[in-house]
Formats: C-alpha cells, sequence, structure tokens
C-alpha cells in the first residue's frame, strides 16, 4: 500500500515537474519580448504608440496613417475612455505599454512638465507660422527656462448661447439682464441665465469664469517678465472687491441659480425653458438636434470685459517616445505635421472645435463654430502651473456659496476667504 | 485519497451504498479516487506552470525578493498537497494566498508609501530627475542657429547631419566632432533641405526611422551648446542654462550663479530663496507626511468635524438599516399571501447597482429641479442645506442598506429554535417580552459581527456620499471639507484636488490613519460582541 502511494507521488511529482519545464519553454520567448521592451528600442516593432481620447480617435487615427504612410512608420492610436485617464494613467503606466505621443489640454502641461512626463520641442519656423503666439504660450512651460511642450491643435471657449426665437441677442450686460429676467417672470421653471455649477461641492469655476472676469477678477496677476507669478492671487483685489455686491444682487433676482448642474442646464435650454445658456461647443451638436435656432456671441462686457477662460488642447511627446527609440519620429509628427493647416482642418472639422492654425480658421464653414471662435476674443488661457489645481474647488465653492438663493453669503466675504485659502494653499505646496 | 485509489481497481465489486444520495453528493464522491488524483494533478501542474512563467518575467526584471516569495511559497503549495496530511491546512492555504495578495501585500505597500513623498513632481528616479533638468533647461543661446536638416551616412556608415542655415542659407555637414562647412557648389538644394552632397548617402522612410535613436541622441558639438535634431528635417542650436556639477551633486545657473543643492526632501533648491528645479524625485522622507497630518491646521482644522460626523453617520446607518430591516423581517416571517412578491420586492435597491441608484436619487432630491420637491410643491434644500444634506446622506444609505439586514434577519430568526418559544409563550410571556428577552437576543449573536463589518463598511463609504453631494454643502471654515464629507472622501480631496496636483503619500498617511481608527472600533467591538455568546 504505501509502495502504491509512494509510486503515485513521484508520478503526481513528475507530472508536475513537466508541466513546469513546458511552461518555462513557452515562457522564454514571452520573457524575452518583455525584456526588449523595456531596454531595447521597439524600433524594430517600428510603431509610435499615440494615447487620445474616444472623440478624437478616429480622426487622429487617419491623420496619423497618413503620415506613417508618408514617413514609413507604423502608428497605433488607443483611445482612452476620458482624457482625465490620459494625463492620471501617464503617471502610473509601464514603460512597455507607455505612449510616444498624448492628445491632451494646455493645462496639463504645468503637471505633466513637473513630473517630467513630457520633453519640450522646438519646432521649426515655417511649421508653426500659422499658430498663433498665445496658444504657443498656453503650451510653454518653465520655472527657470521657458519651453514649448506641445503643439496646439484648437481652442476652446464657453460662449452665450442665444436662442433666437425667445429672445434677442444682447447689445449690452443690462439688455442681457432686463431680458432675462423678463423671462424667467413668465414661470413654469424658466431660468434666467442657464450656467451649471452644479453640486460637486466644489461648484464649477470654469463655466462661471465670464461672470467673474466681466466684475473685473483675474486668477494669477503676472511677473515683469509677462509669466504667470503664482503669489499674486487676484481674487480678491480692489476693482473685483468693488464690484462684487453685484453678485449679491443677482442673487436676489434670481439672475444666476447655483442649483442647476450639467444635465438639468441642458434640458432646460433644448425645451426652451431657457432662453441664454452659457457652454462650450461640445454642446453645439446637442442644441442643433433639439431643433433649436440659436447664435453665440460672448458675455457682454459688465464692468470689466467678460472674457471666458480658453482651453487649447493640442499634441505632446512624452518622455517614453526616446525610452521606444522614436523620439525623432515623434518630434516630426507632432512639431511639424499636426501643426499643419491640412491636419488641422481635417482634425475641427470632424471634431467641432476652433483649430489654432489660423488658415485652418479662415477654411471654417460651420456658423455656430465660427460664432464659438469669435466668441473667444480676448479669452484668457487658463493657467497651466500645477497651483491651479487648488483654485478650482475654492473659486467654484465661493460662487456656489453666494449664488445659491436664501442663505447665500456676501459675495465679499466668500471671495475673499477663497483668496486667503488659496494663498494658504499655494504657500503650503 | 491516495489510498482509496490504490485500494479499489476499475470494476471492483465495491457497490453503491443502501442510501440513495442526492445527484450533487453523487457528483462530488465520483471526484476520489482515480478521477480526484488526476484532478489535483493537473490543477498543480497548471499552477507551476504559471509560476514558472512568472517567475522567469520577475528574473528578467530582477525583482529577486519577490521571485524568492513566489518560489517558496510554490514549493511549499506542491509538497503541501502531495502529501496525504494536514487537512485543515489544505484547506485554509488557497484563501490564505489570496488573503495576503490582495490585502495584506496592497496595505503594506501603502505604508511604505506614506513614507515618501511620492506626489507631483516626485515621481521620477534621481538620476531621472537630472537628466531631465539638464534636458528641459536647454535653451536657444541668443546667436543661436536654426538649420534644415537631412540625416545622411557618410562613407563609412557612421550617421551624419547635413544641415542648411535658415539665416544664411549656407550647407554644412555635422558630426560628432563639430560643424564643418560645405562648399555650396557641392550640393544641391531643393525647398532648403539638400537633396545630394557628394560622398554621402540620404537617409529616408524606414531606413531613417530605423536610425530614429541615433538620431535624437546625435549631438553636433557647437560653440557653448550643441545643435540637436528636431524631428527628422529640422536642427536648432540649444546650449545650456544650469549647469550640473558631478561631484558636488548641485547645479549652478550659468547666468547669475545661482546654486541649487539636493535638499535631502526629493529636489534640488537654493539654500537662499527656497525655489526648487523641476522634475523632482521620488524619496523617503520618514515620518514627515504623519507628523503634517497631525500638526497643519489645513487638514486637522476639520478633522475633528468630519471624523464625528464619520461616525454618526456610520451608526445611525448600521443601526436603522438594521432595526428597519429587523422589522419588516420580523413582519414578513409568517406566511400569507404575496409573502414571497413582497420579500423579493424589498430586495431590489440592494440588487441594483448602487453607482446607479445613488446618481438617481441625486437627480430627484434637486432642491429646485427634483422630482421630490415637485411633487410635493415644496423646496426642501435636501441637497443645499447642511443638515437637510446629512439627513438625505442617511436616509438614501438607510434605503440601500436595509435589504442587507432584512435578509440576514430572515435567516437569523429561521435559527432561533421554536421550542425556546414556545416555553416562553407556555410560561406567559407577551409577544413583546418574547421578543426582547429571547428572539432579539439570540439573533444578536448571529447578526453582530456583520453590523461591525456593515460600519467598517460605511464608515469608508465613499461612493455614497461623493456621489450624492459630492461631500457638499460647503462648509463654513475655509476648508475643503463639505458638510457630508466622510474622512475617506476628505482624504480624496485633500491629496487631489488641492495644493499642486496629486499627493499619493498623503493620501496613503491619511489612509493609515483611517485603518487604525477602524480597526481599534471594529476590535473593541468584536470583544464586546463576545459577551453575547454568554446568553446561550
Amino acid at each position: 500500500m504505501s509502495k502504491n502511494k509512494r509510486t503515485v507521488s513521484m508520478a503526481g511529482v513528475a507530472v508536475v515537474a513537466v508541466a513546469a519545464t513546458i511552461g518555462g519553454s513557452i515562457s522564454k520567448p514571452a520573457a524575452a519580448g518583455l525584456n526588449q521592451g523595456t531596454s531595447v528600442s521597439r524600433a524594430s516593432a517600428g510603431t509610435l504608440l499615440i494615447w487620445a481620447d474616444r472623440d478624437r480617435e478616429r480622426d487622429i487615427t487617419s491623420l496619423a496613417n497618413a503620415w506613417g504612410r508618408k514617413r514609413g512608420v507604423a502608428v497605433k492610436v488607443i483611445a482612452k475612455a476620458e482624457q482625465s485617464n490620459i494625463r492620471a494613467d501617464l503617471i502610473t503606466v509601464k514603460a512597455d505599454n507607455a505612449p510616444d505621443v498624448i492628445l491632451g489640454a494646455h493645462d496639463w502641461v504645468g503637471q505633466l512638465a513637473a513630473n517630467g512626463l513630457i520633453v519640450p520641442l522646438v519646432p521649426k519656423k515655417s511649421a508653426i507660422r500659422y499658430i498663433p503666439k498665445y496658444t504657443r504660450d498656453a503650451f510653454s512651460y518653465g520655472k527657470t527656462t521657458s519651453r514649448l511642450y506641445g503643439m496646439p491643435t484648437h481652442v476652446e471657449n464657453v460662449g452665450l448661447f442665444v436662442n433666437t426665437k425667445l429672445a434677442r441677442v444682447p447689445k449690452s450686460w443690462a439688455d442681457l439682464e432686463q431680458q432675462a429676467l423678463r423671462f424667467k417672470k413668465k414661470g413654469g421653471g424658466r431660468v434666467a441665465i442657464d450656467v451649471q455649477q452644479g453640486l460637486g461641492g466644489t461648484g464649477d469655476a470654469y463655466h462661471m469664469y465670464p461672470f467673474f472676469s466681466g466684475l473685473c477678477g483675474y486668477v494669477f496677476g503676472k511677473t515683469k517678465g509677462g509669466a504667470l507669478n503664482p503669489k499674486l492671487v487676484g481674487l480678491d483685489n480692489a476693482a473685483f472687491m468693488k464690484n462684487a455686491p453685484m453678485i449679491d444682487r443677482w442673487n436676489k433676482e434670481g439672475l444666476i441659480n447655483a442649483k442647476i448642474d450639467n444635465d438639468t442646464a441642458k434640458s432646460l435650454f433644448t425645451s426652451g425653458k431657457a432662453a441664454f445658456w452659457v457652454t462650450g461647443p461640445w454642446n453645439i451638436d446637442t442644441a442643433r438636434k433639439a431643433g433649436v435656432k440659436f447664435k453665440i456671441v460672448q458675455m457682454p462686457k459688465i464692468k470689466c470685459q467678460s472674457a471666458p477662460f480658453l482651453g487649447v488642447g493640442g499634441v505632446m511627446v512624452t518622455k517614453f517616445a526616446r525610452t521606444h527609440g522614436v523620439a525623432s519620429a515623434a518630434k516630426d509628427f507632432v512639431g511639424s505635421y499636426m501643426a499643419s493647416t491640412a491636419a488641422q482642418t481635417t482634425l475641427s472639422v470632424k471634431n467641432g472645435r476652433y483649430p489654432a492654425n489660423t488658415q485652418a480658421a479662415k477654411k471654417i464653414r460651420n456658423t455656430a463654430l465660427r460664432q464659438i471662435g469669435l466668441a473667444s476674443a480676448g479669452g484668457i488661457p487658463m493657467p497651466n502651473i500645477p497651483q491651479m489645481d487648488s483654485v478650482w474647488a475654492d473659486l467654484g465653492t465661493a460662487w456656489l456659496k453666494s449664488t445659491k438663493g436664501a442663505g447665500a453669503t456676501k459675495a465679499r466675504v466668500a471671495f475673499k476667504s477663497a483668496a486667503r485659502s488659496i494663498r494658504n494653499k499655494i504657500a503650503g505646496g | 485519497m491516495t489510498e482509496t485509489a490504490a485500494q479499489h481497481s476499475p470494476g471492483s465489486k465495491a457497490q453503491p451504498p443502501a442510501i440513495r444520495w442526492s445527484l450533487p453528493a453523487r457528483i462530488v464522491t465520483g471526484f476520489s479516487g482515480l478521477p480526484g488524483l488526476i484532478l489535483k494533478f493537473a490543477l498543480l501542474a497548471i499552477l507551476n506552470a504559471l509560476a514558472v512563467w512568472a517567475g522567469v518575467v520577475l528574473a528578467s526584471n530582477e525583482r529577486w525578493p519577490a521571485l524568492a516569495v513566489l518560489v517558496l511559497a510554490t514549493v511549499g503549495i506542491d509538497f503541501l498537497y502531495l502529501q496525504p496530511r494536514g487537512l485543515p491546512l489544505k484547506f485554509l492555504v488557497p484563501g490564505t494566498v489570496f488573503l495576503l495578495a490582495f490585502q495584506v501585500v496592497p496595505v503594506l505597500y501603502t505604508i511604505q508609501v506614506a513614507f515618501t513623498n511620492y506626489s507631483t513632481g516626485h515621481i521620477l528616479s534621481k538620476s531621472e530627475a537630472v537628466s531631465t533638468i539638464e534636458e528641459n533647461t536647454l535653451a536657444p543661446p541668443p546667436d543661436g542657429q536654426t538649420y534644415t536638416l537631412s540625416p545622411a551616412l557618410d562613407k563609412d556608415g557612421n550617421l551624419a547631419l547635413l544641415l542648411v542655415d535658415d539665416a544664411s542659407g549656407k550647407p554644412y555637414v555635422g558630426t560628432e566632432d563639430g560643424l564643418e562647412p560645405l562648399a555650396t557648389s557641392d550640393v544641391t538644394i531643393a525647398e532648403g533641405l539638400i537633396t545630394a552632397a557628394p560622398g554621402y548617402t540620404l537617409i529616408k522612410g524606414a531606413r531613417l526611422f530605423a536610425l530614429d535613436r541615433e538620431l535624437a541622441d546625435f549631438r553636433v558639438p557647437v560653440g557653448k551648446g550643441a545643435v540637436h535634431p528636431e524631428g527628422i528635417d529640422s536642427a536648432v542650436e540649444l546650449a545650456p542654462t544650469m549647469r550640473y556639477d558631478r561631484k558636488a551633486d548641485t547645479f549652478t545657473n550659468i547666468s547669475n550663479g545661482a546654486v541649487f543643492r539636493d535638499n535631502g526632501k526629493g529636489a534640488y533648491a537654493s539654500p537662499t530663496t527656497n525655489e526648487q528645479l523641476e522634475p523632482g524625485w521620488k524619496t523617503t522622507v520618514g515620518s514627515k507626511n504623519f507628523s503634517r497630518v497631525l500638526h497643519d491646521p489645513l487638514i486637522r482644522g476639520p478633522f475633528v468635524r468630519v471624523f464625528a460626523w464619520t461616525l454618526a453617520f456610520a451608526t445611525l446607518t448600521v443601526v436603522l438599516s438594521f432595526a428597519l430591516g429587523l422589522f419588516l423581517a420580523v413582519t414578513l416571517q409568517k406566511q400569507f399571501r404575496f409573502q414571497r412578491l413582497y420579500r423579493t420586492i424589498l430586495i431590489f435597491p440592494y440588487a441594483v447597482p448602487s453607482f446607479l441608484t445613488l446618481l438617481v436619487w441625486r437627480g430627484l432630491l434637486n432642491d429646485d429641479f427634483g422630482v421630490v420637491n415637485k411633487l410635493l410643491h415644496t423646496s426642501f434644500p435636501f441637497l443645499f442645506d447642511g443638515t437637510w444634506a446629512k439627513g438625505s446622506v442617511i436616509l438614501v444609505s438607510l434605503w440601500l442598506t436595509f435589504p442587507y439586514f432584512f435578509l440576514v434577519s430572515l435567516g437569523a430568526l429561521q435559527s432561533i429554535p421554536g421550542d425556546l418559544v414556545e416555553a416562553a409563550r407556555v410560561d406567559g410571556a407577551g409577544a413583546w417580552q418574547v421578543f426582547r428577552q429571547i428572539t432579539f437576543p439570540l439573533l444578536l449573536v448571529a447578526v453582530a459581527p456583520l453590523m461591525i463589518a456593515s460600519f467598517a463598511f460605511n464608515f469608508n463609504n465613499f461612493n455614497n456620499i461623493f456621489l450624492l453631494t459630492g461631500g457638499g454643502p460647503p462648509a463654513g471654515d475655509a476648508s475643503v471639507a463639505g458638510e457630508t464629507d466622510i474622512l475617506i472622501s476628505y482624504t480624496y480631496k485633500i491629496a487631489f484636488t488641492a495644493g499642486r496636483g496629486t499627493d499619493y503619500a498623503l493620501a496613503a498617511t491619511v489612509s493609515i490613519f483611517i485603518f487604525l481608527i477602524v480597526a481599534m472600533i471594529a476590535t473593541v467591538s468584536f470583544w464586546r460582541s463576545k459577551t453575547l455568546e454568554q446568553i446561550r
């Protein structure tokens, strides 16, 4: 009995050992492949890896393939569900799976450059001939030396969508206020100005920015050299403090309702319960599909110009391009090809975004897109320094507190404490 | 098992026992003997094959401690399952392995991260940071030139750059030794790029791509800096603005002489102005994060308030859900018409993904536009007033949690011996007395551990808070913590939305504090609940 037991056990061990060897022989090529990915270049595989968000995946794939065919480079595009996933995953991704080029927004540049994840570019002058300086500045960053970290491809901003059936395009702020309040008085759940703040606890400083700049507020002051200085916080500057009581008046009149969130804002405008909607090009199709006849203008000047925040989207080269041995190809794609008029026209037409390239901008046929491009005049690119993160929450909360209807905090108090909180965070961080 | 395999030969006269076993039981017993043995070897073989593959990967990445653990674990498991003794251990080992891998290891990793400075600006290694700073602080010198570029191979097959100066139009050839002018008559220039030059063959297309790495690293020394290729058809002269002294481990600003030293906290900083160079690197910083949690007023300020609310929220959710679940279980205990239907409906809140229902509730409870307020023609500030928001959060959590306690109570009620209740009735006890003195204590013995577990879960119930109110509405003080923030959502806010980007190390530190609090409360509760056992 024990001899049988021993035989069976030995047989078992033998089987297991054989399986282990088989596993080993299968795994060797796999391991070799993995090993190569980290230290040896992937030039033998010859692929440029691009991360894009789902909206732009198709367009960037066709552009990248066209470029790849000309240059003899294979290209692979991976679509991430959200733009924010691109930025978050870039920090933790392993070198083997890391992208060489990413599509992103200019306000990531500070964080990504501070993390050393993107590389600076020096594109040739002929390539950036039609890319305006302010978009390139949006992509520039550097504490001691300012360098360009990406190529701008499009500009987006919020504008005032006016339902031309229910209201006239306002000629001035007073006109807008009058029309909006009169519309609201009609009742039936109508709102005066439809702008989302939502609850998420921290409001929506981005959508409220035209009101903020219209009251002469600003976020960061500039140094003598023109760079942003995070030590000069402008939330409580003298001019804005003088105009802040207007916010209290708006709150009392119900001009702005802090309880409107993203979905509610959309449904109010598309169902005709709002004549004025503050939103961006991502909702042009939504409004059109709902059959609303609308025109887009910049918010009228309140006390200062109601300039919106500009988001500049673009392409960047990551540090992994060097590890993978595709750095020159990546810089050619980003610094040269993506700046061209042809590429930016294709991207903007399919995407519904205003291109950065001024020649491509001239070719736009879509009326709404042209209007929102005009509405960006004088707009301020969102600061791209890492300290900006502390601003969003505090600025949004200040708006929430002062426009929440009954029991709202006085605007002067709310914005002053927001400014103090931001200064503390920047000093401590 | 091996003994029986040896004992029974196939087709022996072992008859099926007189008892008629159920089908599942017969299937299970079918596995004893030879089939079971083969299955065991097959599973062990697969496990070993996986272990060998994983081992090779670990070895090629030079992760020696992980490899050692893997080898020891695999050999240990093999030995355990290939010998007949140690039956309890055979049952415990799979669960323990997963517990160690997916619970213990992440906790240890979190503790390790808490002692570093892993955050925005500190994710590279020091050598990577140094080379990145050197690269990022290059700048075109005031008299620097830009060139068009045609990569080419010289007579010996080495890479050389054929350049045309943008400003003057003069052609040059750049090698690792420097820049040499070419005679304009010798070269052909088309559209600003050199298309032919004697002694050089141009590289294009896929061949150029194969040399991409060499091209990107090529430098032509010129003046104070070098000519760097940018892409494949242009090059630019760049000079360093920061000099790295390898021996002293400092960076010096070439123009104004400012010196930046390693400040021991993962960055090069100037001792006088406290300015830091970017990027920094990841390094251990000892207990800096812990002392920050304990002393920084930004974090400590609302801590007591948030902690008190977290305790209140978890306790109230559990107690109220338990009460409601038990009440419904007792009510639906007896047989009556549609009993099964009621029971099924009451489980729905638990069955539907809470992620969805929380977002639906957020819409329903909106002050001005939500269905609840519209139907009642009221405007209760469900989510916008501090106290109301707290109430709403508890109400929605109650709605989501009571079916769990309903199910559990149903089961526990069945397990109470009926003759105890009968005996009490015979002795003259009323219904409430029976419940209070017999049913409830026995029930509590079974359910107390589950209540403790539910308390621990709700203490860290990020979803319920964040999806419903986002932690808001904003509280009176200047901190990021809203009125309904619990410790974990507060951690999320201070680590990821305040200050400079993401601060994983700080988040890890606060998580450890939360873990200690919850572990302490759970341990004390378990000790106390042991006394319930004595009721039996």
